[in-house]
């Protein structure tokens, strides 16, 4: 679904090459979920920002369902992360003006209905708190805002970067739990640097110094057609 | 920005920012109004005041030569429009009062027709009590005049203790004419005995109204030079506008740096809540909405703030102006334009200006702006 192809994505540090990613191949499988694990600096998010969008590779190539990312406008690039792609920051950013149920919406205009918001907020164990503004939140809850208006909509990607970075160890699971009890059909790539929170993954791919240097996979794992969650209740 | 975000969510729901905003603008456009409309009521005033001018050329003699009929002769023969017979009237000082003091005004001595067809001239078709009776120490005066002076019938208009209005014996008024004309009127005959100078002046008025100022700049060329002087409405006009010009020109300096002052506040206002609100629009742009979408709501934001501003503004100016002229102005029948075009003129600068700038900082900002460095939160 999402395939990388000699993707490198370079910095220019003090005029010279550095490689955040370097010569990347790599494709995301419908339904798959994908844990991409290394140590702080490996190029781990640079490498989630080129597939969902956010930066285009300096040399290689990006493809979403066969097109080329970085041969897409703006605003179609934009649309994917809007319809196609949910992400989870680092940080649970919210719009602090906004009700945790509108900044749920807010991800998916359009598409995602109040019901449905209010369904996944109750799903998400905060459907009494979805009138409240994210200052009125605790950390958690706001990282599960976030989950929320990533998973409305129907995606067929979630992106997490760091999802957990901000919470502790046992609320960093639970959001990864969510995460992929609530996606659906949809992939789902984390990446992370603590192995913990891949226990469940169907892959794993290890990252260093902007390379891939290995890949686990769970040998239970169907590539091919949506599957169920292979954890939880 | 569908359904959740108009561009109104963010005024209305972060109101400790946008009333600021919106009243910085309201306040500028409301002294802006105030100043350059009470700077023009005085300019206002002398048209207002000296209006009657508009239906007449004057002639005053300048020395020992009266207007006779020679003068009235040639008047009559050459003149290049129609006129109607002219009025040999005699003239008396008197005063009346402004926003900044006493201005001359002449008490015009005529004749008993001949007051009744200046009278006629300026449309007076009634009169609270009657005309001055020929030879008595009597006037008839408007009723602007009347509220000006705060004078009634049976005050006397002119007195022997009075420098600025002065007669012999206390001259009476004994009619108000029911006009938006200044004027003030006296018995000719009561003049030729007790007045000075004993010469006569002259009112020359064009059959047709319309033709009023070519007979004025005809008659005022024909005299240039003269032992006459002539008064014309377009001579008031010149007079007024050359003795305004400076005072405008400084107005315009000081608006200008009002505005100047005002705009740059706002631009850091607009700078500084723009900055508060990265973390929103990096998150939003990388969520998927685009640049555009990002700049029209902002775009949208500011002309919500400058429309509202200004438009409350004007509502506010107007209402300042109109209790000025209810309770300061009209009881002294002194002149104010309520809705003085030029002076809403002058406040357009304001919400462009504000607006440009808004623009200007939402340009810069969206320039280079990087989602990424917002959700890595290196800005923030
Ligand atoms: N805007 C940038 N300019 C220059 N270098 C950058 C920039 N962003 C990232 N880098 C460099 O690229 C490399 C990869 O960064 P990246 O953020 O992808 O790492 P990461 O694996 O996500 O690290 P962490 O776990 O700390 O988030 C790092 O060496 C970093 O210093
Ligand atoms: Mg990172």
């Amino acid at each position: 679904m999402i395939e990388l192809r000699q993707a490198s994505l370079v910095y220019k540090d003090q005029g010279k090459d550095l490689y955040a990613c370097r010569h990347i191949n790599l494709t995301v499988r419908p339904g798959e979920f994908l844990g991409i694990l290394g140590p702080s600096g490996s190029g781990k998010s640079s490498l989630l920002y080129m597939m969902s969008g956010l930066k285009s590779p300096t040399s290689g190539e990006v493809l979403y369902k066969d097109q080329r990312i970085s041969e897409m406008s703006e605003p179609e690039r934009a649309r994917l992360r809007l319809v196609d792609f949910g992400i989870v920051f680092q940080y649970p950013y919210l719009i602090g003006y906004l009700s945790a149920l509108e900044n749920v919406l807010v991800g998916s205009p359009g598409v995602g209905t109040r019901e449905k918001a209010q369904e996944l907020l109750l799903d998400l164990g905060i459907g009494h708190k979805s009138h409240r503004l994210p200052h009125e939140l605790s950390g958690g809850e706001r990282q599960r805002v976030c989950v929320a208006r990533a998973l409305l909509g129907g995606r067929s990607v979630i992106f997490a970067d760091e999802p957990t970075a901000s919470l502790d160890h046992t609320n960093g699971l639970a959001v990864v739990d969510l995460l992929v009890r609530h996606r659906g059909e949809g992939a789902l790539v984390i990446v992370t640097h603590d192995p913990s929170m891949l226990a469940h993954a169907n892959r794993v791919i290890h990252i260093t110094d902007g390379e891939v240097v290995k890949e686990e996979v769970d040998p239970s794992f169907a590539p091919t057609g949506p599957i169920r969650e292979t954890i939880g209740p | 920005m569908k359904r959740i975000l108009t561009f109104s969510t963010y005024l209305v729901r972060n109101g400790g920012k946008s009333l600021p905003l919106i009243g910085v603008i309201v306040l500028a456009v409301l002294l802006i109004v105030g100043i350059v409309a009470l700077m023009n009521s005085i300019p206002y005033s002398i048209r207002t005041i000296y209006k009657h001018s508009k239906n007449y050329t004057g002639l005053v003699p300048r020395s020992n030569a009266s207007v006779d009929h020679n003068i009235r002769k040639e008047i009559r023969d050459g003149s290049p429009v129609p006129i109607e017979p002219i009025l040999v009237i005699r003239g008396s000082q008197a005063q009346v009062k402004s926003i900044v003091g006493g201005w001359p005004f002449v008490v015009l001595a005529m004749r008993q027709d001949d007051m009744r067809r200046y009278a006629k001239r300026l449309n007076i078709t009634k009169i609270e009590g009657r005309y001055p009776k020929a030879g008595e120490a009597e006037a008839l005066i408007s009723e602007p005049v009347a509220r000006n002076l705060k004078l009634k019938l049976g005050d006397p208009l002119l007195k022997p203790d009075n420098a600025d209005a002065y007669s012999m014996f206390p001259v009476k008024i004994v009619g108000i004419a029911q006009t938006d004309y200044w004027t003030m009127m006296m018995p000719y005959e009561y003049h030729e005995k007790y007045h000075f100078p004993p010469y006569d002046s002259a009112l020359v008025f064009a059959k047709n109204p319309a033709d009023q100022d070519k007979l004025d700049r005809w008659i005022h060329e024909k005299y240039r030079g003269a032992n006459l002087r002539v008064f014309a409405y377009f001579l008031l006009e010149e007079e007024t506008n050359g003795m305004f010009r400076i005072l405008y020109q400084i107005l315009n300096v000081v608006i200008f740096t009002l505005v100047a002052v005002i705009t740059l506040m706002m631009a850091m206002l607009i700078n500084i809540y723009q900055s508060q609100r990265i973390q929103e629009f990096g998150l939003l742009q990388a969520l998927g909405y685009t640049r555009r979408d990002l700049i029209r709501r902002v775009l949208g934001e500011s002309i919500a703030v400058v429309l509202v501003g200004w438009i409350l503004g004007v509502a506010a100016a107007q209402g300042m102006l109109q209790l000025v002229k209810s309770r300061l102005m009209d009881p002294n029948a002194f002149a104010l334009d309520v809705w003085d075009r030029s002076a809403l003129l002058y406040t357009i600068p304001v919400p462009v200006m504000i607006f440009l700038a808004a623009v200007g900082a939402i340009w810069s900002r969206f320039r280079t702006f990087d989602p990424v460095s917002v959700v890595e939160r290196r800005l923030a």
